[in-house]
């Protein structure tokens, strides 16, 4: 998550930054654990900029959100030295 | 006001939920804000680097002022005790504002 020290505090004037639009809150994060099932096109974890990447078997939507492309158990893994990826492997694969 | 609750699953803590804003003050100088968001995420993002488990987080970033975290139970015992402490952390923390600070944080 970002640090945002104003976080439980109210906007400037109390309304919405987004210029009166008042639209309904993102709300970003997990949507689906490590271990837990999914089915394809399933959101697994919303986000802004790629704080995850996609894994098997996982795709990236414009907003970079990710979501199953096959059905299968979700995994969070490591990517690299300092990256993290979620995947969804079939579950005969996934043991 | 700021209103927080711990969930407990038997003797753990399996996650919380922090709604409201605190309006101690104008924004950009709400200190109790600013103290409840900087252990609320903090906690959240310790977790998740620290422990290595994905806590589920479902946020309002946009209005601020919603923030609910589950935090699944790992496989690996370490990383469940870290997570605990962690949480157990912020329980504290939260409890101690709170009494400092009643007409701004409530624990339910």
């Amino acid at each position: 998550m970002e640090m945002n020290l104003q976080f439980f505090s109210h906007h400037k004037g109390g309304g919405s930054t987004s210029n009166g639009r008042d639209s309904a809150g993102r709300r970003l994060g997990t949507k689906r654990a490590d271990g837990q099932a999914a089915k394809a096109g399933m959101i697994l974890y919303r986000q802004r900029g790629t704080h995850i990447y996609p894994g098997v078997n996982v795709g990236r939507g414009n907003d970079d959100t990710l979501f199953a492309l096959a059905d299968g158990i979700v995994r969070f893994e490591r990517k690299g030295r300092d990256k993290r990826q979620v995947s969804v492997y079939p579950v005969a694969d996934a043991e | 006001m700021i209103q927080t609750w711990i969930f407990k699953d038997q003797d753990r803590i399996s996650g919380f939920k922090i709604t409201g804003h605190a309006d101690s003050g104008e924004y950009g100088r709400d200190i109790v804000c600013a103290a409840v968001s900087v252990l609320s995420i903090n906690t959240v993002n310790s977790i998740e680097q620290i422990t290595k488990i994905m806590p589920l987080v479902d946020s309002d970033d946009d209005n601020g002022g919603f923030l609910s975290v589950n935090v699944p139970e790992s496989a690996d015992a370490d990383a469940n005790r870290q997570a605990q402490v962690l949480l157990e952390a912020l329980e504290l923390g939260l409890t101690d504002i709170s009494k400092s600070y009643k007409e701004y944080l409530v624990m339910n």
